[in-house]
């Protein structure tokens, strides 16, 4: 620590330009994660946020909710099984709504509707108005984006395409799915808009999407075996099998993995290429008696020092522009996300350091004497 | 007990490619605490192993360096970094400091570099840079300095320390007469009032009238040259 922080303060320029780099590189690290997170988050949040384990489908619908029909009447029976504590069906279609004149081009809003049973443990907690209720199958609960759009508590709309109005009762927060607004209606009412034409309900009785389990270690294949023509999967595995969820996030974590690994080699080159320069004053400090772990210990310390102060100006920044990007944007910074990019961003310095260390172990300190003979 | 260092029969060989070099043939001297010895020669004779090797910077191929009683021919690489750091001050040629750290931290690294650094440090290391005339430079930087103030960091450095052997490799080579003189007699007055067993290689005959012993090395061989007083006539 000695040497590192006084080399440091005694060439600030040559420091600083080499925290630039890597307060840019840190910064993109988690502008590029905050934008992946707001992705996922708009793409499956409202499905995130059921407090369910396990999800029971159709059989052959390879994990994916949109895939699959089946009737509510099962609810009862998988109750039944083994650590299953709750099960409530769900359905989700996606609509249009119209706003009051809906003549013009901007009077449509794209929403994904959600059927759920009033009261049960897949209704999100309201934070204006009230919840559903059975006795009103009109009045829904919506994402509180949907103000921002002009709409209030109390209104009604209609969705395009079909005689149904709805009537905002609450308003709920953090509720999107399939990149859109998330709108929760009575499970009755959502029936009413997706099976209207003749034969959408495959002639089940009382049809849903899929029935959302409660329960920690539910055998899968015992609930197939109870119950013919399904299949259960985590609710991990549901999400994964969300429409295009699977290769938006692959997309983003490989534009992750490429950036993290070329800037773990340019870190290291620079850091190497800095260690190179500074051969001769090693050596002068070998002569003098230095060890290889004094100098590594120089080194480490000096990158650490570059790497903390380089990843917290990086957060800062993101937080700046996180403040400043416009509400409809993607972007949400995740606590836990920041922290462990922070740490992988540390790691891989620490790790290109290495290759430093090693050209000082080989340093031989006879090039102290300015000249072999 | 036989203080100071002492070379029996010392060779070195480079292997350059089938062919070895011999640089160093059977050199033996030995330099006892308050004596100052140079060691003139051509270059290419050898002077530099021959200092790298007393340095505990190389090992000999063959024969025995004894620094205190401590045999460096069989110690290890870590050992010699040790003995490098308490039984050796190095002068080197061109001064060779850290250029970020002042006058006062580089005296401190040696310290540093064998643990903590005491408050009797700093008052040592004040003291020598007060003796080489540096007390008013104390918290300067080596870019602040000029050659002849550079290399008397560096002697300072050599004695921080207190190592029982001297090393200085040409510590005249960028300086002018002047600077010549006053540097070289500070390491003489140095060596003699702290006791210490020093070799200069050297280049330049007008120093050697400080010398005690004068050593010559010619392809690896080393003979006492003529006598002291002798060497101060033919200078004046």
């Amino acid at each position: 620590m000695y040497l590192a922080w006084r080399e440091i303060k005694r060439n600030r320029m040559r420091f600083a330009l080499i925290a630039l780099i890597f307060i840019l590189i840190a910064w993109l690290v988690f502008i590029l994660s905050g934008l992946g997170n707001g992705l996922q988050t708009l793409a499956a949040a409202s499905f995130k946020n059921m407090k369910a384990d396990y999800v029971l489908l159709e059989q052959g619908s390879q994990a994916s909710v949109s895939k699959s029909l089946i009737s509510a009447d099962s609810v009862e029976a998988v109750k039944q099984l083994p650590n299953v504590r709750g099960a409530s069906p769900v359905g989700t279609t996606m609509a249009t709504a119209l706003k009051g004149d809906a003549n013009t081009s901007k009077g449509k809003l794209d929403i994904a509707l959600i059927g759920v049973e009033p009261g049960s443990f897949l209704e999100p907690a309201v934070i204006e108005g009230s919840g559903l209720s059975e006795g009103t199958p009109n009045g829904i609960i919506a994402n509180k984006s949907m103000k921002d759009e002009g709409f209030k508590l109390g209104d009604t709309f209609k969705l395009d395409g079909t005689n149904q109005s709805l009537t905002i009762v609450g308003f709920v927060e953090n509720e999107t799915f399939n990149h859109v607004t998330s709108v929760f209606v009575p499970i009755t009412e959502w029936r009413t808009i997706t099976f209207s034409a003749p034969g959408a309900d495959k002639g089940l009785h009382d049809p849903v999407n899929a029935i959302m389990l409660q329960g920690k270690k539910i055998d899968s294949a015992a609930v197939s075996a109870a119950l013919a023509n399904t299949e259960t999967v985590t609710k991990a595995a549901a999400i994964q099998g969300l429409p295009g969820y699977k290769e938006e996030s692959g997309s983003i974590t490989m534009m992750m993995g490429f950036l993290l690994v070329i800037s773990a080699f340019m870190l290291g080159v620079f850091f190497y290429v800095f260690t190179l320069q500074k051969v001769n004053q090693f050596g002068v400090l070998k002569a003098i008696g230095a060890e290889n772990r004094f100098l590594s210990k120089a080194v480490v310390s000096q990158v650490l020092i570059l790497s903390v102060a380089s990843i917290l100006i990086g957060v800062a920044l993101t937080y700046a522009v996180s403040a400043m990007l416009a509400k409809s944007m993607p972007f949400i910074l995740d606590v836990k996300l920041v922290v462990i990019y922070s740490i992988i961003l540390l790691v891989i310095a620490l790790l290109s350091s290495l290759a430093s260390v090693r050209s000082i172990t080989k340093i031989d300190p006879l090039k102290a004497l300015g000249r072999v003979e | 007990m036989t203080q100071g260092l002492h070379l029996n029969e010392v060779s070195h060989h480079y292997a350059e490619g089938s062919n070895r070099t011999t640089a160093l043939d059977r050199v033996t001297m030995s330099v006892l605490p308050g004596e100052f010895v140079a060691v003139i020669g051509p270059s290419g004779s050898g002077k530099s192993t021959f200092l790298s090797i007393a340095g505990a910077l190389l090992q000999a191929s063959e024969g025995k360096v004894k620094l205190n009683e401590t045999d460096l021919s069989s110690a290890s690489a870590k050992d010699l970094s040790r003995i490098r750091l308490h039984e050796v001050g190095f002068i080197m040629q061109s001064s060779n400091l850290v250029p970020y750290l002042n006058v006062t931290e580089q005296l401190l690294i040696v310290k540093k570099l064998s643990g903590k650094v005491t408050k009797d440090d700093k008052a040592f290391a004040a003291q020598l840079l007060g003796e080489l005339g540096l007390g008013g430079k104390l918290t300067q930087y080596p870019d602040q300095l000029s050659g002849g103030e550079k290399q008397r960091v560096a002697i300072a450095r050599a004695f921080m320390n207190n190592p029982q052997v001297i090393l200085a490799d040409e510590p005249t080579a960028s300086l002018d007469t002047k600077r010549a003189h006053e540097v070289v007699s500070l390491i003489a007055k140095e060596v003699k009032s702290r006791r210490k067993a020093a070799i200069m290689v050297t280049h330049d005959e007008r120093m050697l009238a400080y010398c005690d012993k004068v050593y010559r090395m010619e392809d690896g061989r080393l003979s006492l040259s003529e006598s002291r007083s002798a060497l101060a006539e033919a200078v004046r």
